[in-house]
């Protein structure tokens, strides 16, 4: 039904332009709406915090994206764009006008961004983009870029796919459209709209130029982090905490007690202080609908718009922390129904927590020691590759964490390196070690770590390792004494950053 | 020798969890993200990954000079197991080395050499005939070999060489074997570049003296002698391939050498006890004092105590060695042997299973005396190599089991990240407490009863129908005596794999005829569990 409405539009609107394309196009803008686009450029520039020496950043960097503008005077773009950001100005695509602008609300995990110029009139006569909240495989959108003249360029593409996906961060998935699309090098490229009949329908998320595919955040996505937006408190996207398995096995489904042709997914772990852990759902338990959505047997429910879709749609673009969902599960073959409370799971409810923006790392310097809070930015530090080349104990403990410290409340202090000085002869060559005790007192946090320090045994100062060698001791007048030298020879500002 | 776990570089080929793509925002980027930075801190080289030589494999011979009766061009034809498909017997590889007629009419060479052979052939100067050789014994931990000729005259005309002593450095000796580039016996002549403890790459778990010389060493050396004015002073058996490095090569030194031959007369090699400790140098001034030391540069601190091992028990972590049999250790774990400064560990290095070594050690700031009678820990052969030995393993419903091991990982090139850690720290962390045999699902022969089971592969076994599985036996037996269903659970947070016991029995003779497969299972060659393997051959 959809799709018939669309194509008639499409004709209607090239009859109207006088264009000579016959087959339905989402390119419709005419040369008088190209001078007031809802684009502006976004020029980025930036520091990262250099997790290997924490006190200072990195050199700058800087990107360049096209913003789509909405209404209420804001720009959204992605939250890798402005992420560690200094500066954020916007341009005027047409006129070249410039202005400052601030992160208004930020999303990493959903990767969206809200900005906002500095100078309240900056965007007047720029008729916002509405969203386009209907698009599904086979539609075409054209993807927006601008010349050096500040004309547009739409490349149009075609959806190939609509199905969840990990977004960079790599929290859970999120929905994504899969765009086949043949785009062309412009400035301002890191990331621009998609629209459809000049409504926005999604932001370019990557792009791999050998295969043409590009992936977008999607229109449903892009609305749930709006609304969230216009509240006082964002709370971003909720989670259940619980994992799963396909219950495609016979095997296995006899094993759980499924009766009936209701297939549904095999919750495989269920995690502590989680909504799924507060409404009582079990490992071992068959989730078979939630709400109205029934479950297949590979975790799929058909949506109205997308057809089979992984079920967790539902608890992300469609639910709202704070939303109450009926789960219809079996549990040893018996129907029974469990209500999640669903919550956002904030970043720092990790022990290693998944990302760490715009926010300075945690450090404690002591003598030439260098302590810091594992995290998964930190594990990032290696590259693109950082899974294979981090550490591999440390990328063990990251991914594994709920299995090693179901107890959340806590982080891994790492000894990360150490700096040659006078009190650490010897230990020059330890990195990575995981920190167990300092002077007796467990350590589960840097906090932790400050205040044992501060109860050195006889004047000395002892820190266990999990790994050799073991049991490492400092002088405590001694570091006292040649912490200015250290900061000197270093040029470490300050030796410890806790907040 | 101090044993060291390897960190294989392992190649990404099936890997389940990491998604491929990182593809870039839009393209290409404006800007690169992170400016022309490298990541990691700035040192010389990440730890743990050391370029490791390549044992020097082998080629033709013929002889010429002083060694011509003395030196012998062995051909082995060998068949290396499959771990893959481990009921098969395996590929079947032919190679060339040196060897050398030492002492009581047997012959000298490298374990890797005549390794899994099946049959081995020498020959000399002079001789058109080939003469079938059998080993006597092996020493796969320190890549020597003894093999003999049974042809009754053969030994009349040859003449054993001797050994001699460590040569000095920068002395001139002469490699002796049958590498590349011509038929006949060649000679090249190099110096002494180093003498220190090296990774012995045939066990690839090993760690002994190895003397490094700039003689050109190239495949077909291996097993041959080195010279120095008419005695062995050492056996040719590694090098660096030739992009790697040039000149850089290493041979077997004589107090080896001379080890082994005193661990074989009694009739079997009984291999290098270790210690199983693993220990920190003490040279931090306010350690010390911590520890109650004077500041006499003396002393090294024991890290880790291996439960497996002969120390258990008897040193603790936080124990400070002072001496070992009454030779001081220095604060950079050096002590000095026979005028020479030498790794603590050698002391070690030249004793027998079944004798003994006294430390004196200082204890909670106390000093004391403890004595330990040394053996070899039987948890590290896993990350070594193995040979001479089949792998076991049990096939259930398709399914192949397997305990983890260096050759296991090789064969699979597996990049699962808790797979590597297991192997890497199995004994730092004690894993091998929980699981002597740590039981990959390492592969699945596919058949309908096993449709839907491929997500398990690579999973280790935790337990079956409730009780935990610590070894293949163990494994085994859950299979041969299960009721009508199996609940196998896996490490980690996936699913039970569950299994009906009928229809597992009904598959057996398709799933054997399909894949060809005669044995379903071997226990037989003896566990890494049990004592150390006796690797000799007669």
């Amino acid at each position: 039904m959809l799709r018939h409405s669309f194509i008639t539009f499409g004709i209607i609107l090239v009859g109207v332009s006088g264009t000579l394309a016959k087959k339905e196009s989402a390119i419709a803008p005419t040369a008088a709406k190209q001078k007031q686009l809802a684009l502006v450029r976004v020029n980025v520039t930036g520091q990262s915090y250099d997790y290997f020496r924490p006190w200072q950043k990195k050199a700058p960097f800087s990107k360049r994206a096209l913003g789509a503008v909405l209404s209420k005077g804001r720009v959204l773009v992605t939250a890798d764009l402005v992420a560690n950001q200094n500066y954020v100005e916007l341009e005027r695509a047409e006129s070249g006008e410039k202005t400052a602008a601030n992160v208004q609300v930020i999303d990493y995990e959903a990767n969206l961004a809200l900005l906002e110029p500095t100078e309240k009139t900056f965007l007047n006569g720029i008729t916002p983009l509405e969203i386009s909240p209907d698009t599904v495989v086979g539609d075409r959108l054209a993807a927006w870029q601008l010349e050096p003249s500040g004309a547009l360029l739409a490349t149009e593409g075609l959806v190939t796919t609509v199905q969840m996906m990990p977004y960079p961060i790599d929290i859970g998935e999120f929905l994504t459209y899969r765009v086949s699309i043949p785009m062309q090098y412009r400035e301002n490229s890191y990331t621009v709209p998609l629209v459809k009949n000049n409504k926005l329908a999604g932001l370019l998320l990557r792009y791999d130029s050998r295969s043409q595919l590009l992936d977008a955040i999607p229109a449903p996505v892009i609305t749930h982090f709006l609304k969230e937006a216009e509240s006082q408190n964002y709370r971003g996207f909720p989670s259940a905490g619980f994992s799963f398995f396909s219950t495609r096995d016979p095997q296995l489904r006899e094993f759980a007690g499924e009766t009936g042709k209701n297939a549904g997914v095999y919750v495989t772990n269920v995690e502590a202080g989680t909504p799924a852990m507060k409404a009582g759902l079990q490992v071992g338990d068959v989730v078979t609908a939630i709400g109205n959505n029934e479950i297949d047997q590979n975790g799929n429910y058909v949506d109205r718009l997308f057809g089979k879709i992984e079920f967790t749609n539902l608890l992300t673009a469609h639910a709202y922390a704070g939303d109450v969902v009926p789960l219809h599960i079996q549990r040893n073959g018996k129907p029974m129904q469990v209500n999640l409370t669903l919550e956002h799971r904030d970043a720092k409810d990790y022990v290693s927590p998944p990302y760490n923006l715009d926010q300075p790392p945690r450090y404690y310097v002591l003598g030439g020691l260098i302590f810091q809070e594992l995290s998964r930015q930190y594990l990032k530090e290696w590259g693109p590759n950082w899974q294979r080349e981090a550490p591999q104990r440390l990328v063990y403990l990251d991914r594994f964490q709920s299995e090693f410290f179901p107890d959340r409340n806590r982080r891994v202090v790492i000894l990360s390196q150490v700096l040659p000085a006078n009190s650490t002869i010897g230990y020059d060559d330890l990195t990575y070690l995981t920190v167990t005790k300092v002077n007796g007192k467990e350590i589960k946090s840097l906090d932790d770590l400050a205040q044992a320090v501060k109860q050195p045994i006889e004047g000395f100062i002892k820190i266990e390792t999990e790994e050799d060698p073991k049991q490492i001791e400092l002088d405590a007048a001694q570091v006292a004494a040649e912490a200015p030298e250290l900061q000197e020879n270093y040029g470490i500002s300050s030796l410890q950053r806790l907040q | 020798m101090k044993p060291v776990f390897v960190t294989i570089s392992v190649v990404l080929l099936l890997s389940p969890i990491l998604e491929g793509q990182q593809s870039t925002p839009a393209l290409p980027p404006v800007e690169p993200q992170v400016p022309g930075e490298q990541p990691g801190p700035s040192r010389s080289s990440p730890p743990g990954q050391a370029i490791v030589p390549v044992p020097v494999p082998i080629a033709p011979p013929k002889p010429n000079g002083p060694v011509q009766k003395s030196l012998v061009r062995i051909t082995a034809t060998s068949v290396e197991p499959d771990y893959r498909a481990p009921w098969n017997a395996g590929a079947l590889q032919r190679g060339v080395g040196a060897g050398f007629v030492v002492s009581g009419n047997r012959i000298m060479t490298n374990a890797h050499v005549v390794a899994n052979s099946r049959y081995v052939t020498v020959e000399r100067d002079g001789d058109p005939n080939k003469y079938p050789a059998t080993v006597q014994f092996i020493a796969n931990d320190c890549d020597l070999a003894l093999i003999t000729v049974s042809a009754p005259d053969f030994f009349k005309n040859m003449i054993p060489l001797k050994f001699g002593g460590i040569p000095t450095l920068e002395s001139t000796v002469s490699a002796y074997g049958y590498p590349i580039g011509g038929e006949r016996m060649s000679v090249t002549t190099g110096i002494v570049s180093r003498i220190d403890f090296q990774l012995y790459t045939h066990s690839s778990v090993d760690q002994h003296l190895a003397i490094q010389i700039s003689a050109q060493i190239n495949p077909g050396n291996s097993g041959g002698p080195v010279m120095q004015d008419g005695k062995v002073v050492g056996v040719a058996f590694q090098g660096y391939s030739g992009d790697v490095a040039q000149g850089v090569a290493y041979m077997i030194p004589t107090p080896v050498i001379n080890r082994f031959l005193k661990d074989i007369s009694n009739g079997h090699y009984d291999e290098y006890p270790d210690l199983a400790i693993t220990y920190a140098k003490l040279q931090n001034p306010a350690q010390r004092k911590f520890l109650g030391l004077k500041d006499d540069d003396r002393g090294v601190l024991v890290s880790s105590v291996v439960a497996a091992g002969p120390s258990d028990g008897i040193l603790r972590s936080g124990d400070v060695l002072l001496a070992v049999d009454g030779h001081p250790i220095a604060s950079d774990a050096s002590v000095e042997l026979e005028g020479e400064r030498a790794q603590f560990e050698e002391v070690v290095e030249r004793k027998f299973k079944g004798d003994s070594v006294k430390f004196d050690i200082l204890r909670d700031k106390q000093p004391t005396k403890v004595t330990i009678n040394l053996y070899k820990p039987w948890p590290y052969s896993i990350q070594g190599h193995s040979y001479d030995v089949r792998p076991r393993y049990v096939l259930y419903g398709g399914l192949l089991f397997q305990p983890l091991s260096l050759d296991m990982l090789e064969a699979y090139r597996s990049s699962d990240l808790r797979l590597r850690h297991f192997f890497e720290y199995f004994i730092l962390e004690q894993i091998y407490l929980q699981h002597p045999d740590v039981i990959v699902l390492a592969n699945i022969l596919p058949d309908p009863i096993n449709s839907y089971l491929a997500p398990y592969r690579g999973a280790i076994v935790d337990e079956i129908n409730g009780k935990k599985i610590r070894t293949l036996d163990e494994l085994a037996k859950a299979f041969a005596e299960a009721p009508e269903r199996l609940v196998i659970r896996m490490i980690g947070d996936g699913p039970p794999l569950v299994l009906d016991r009928n229809k597992i029995q009904s598959a057996r003779e398709r799933i054997k005829t399909r894949y060809n497969v005669a044995k379903e299972q071997n226990l037989e060659e003896r566990p890494a569990s049990d004592a150390p393997k006796q690797a000799n051959k007669t």
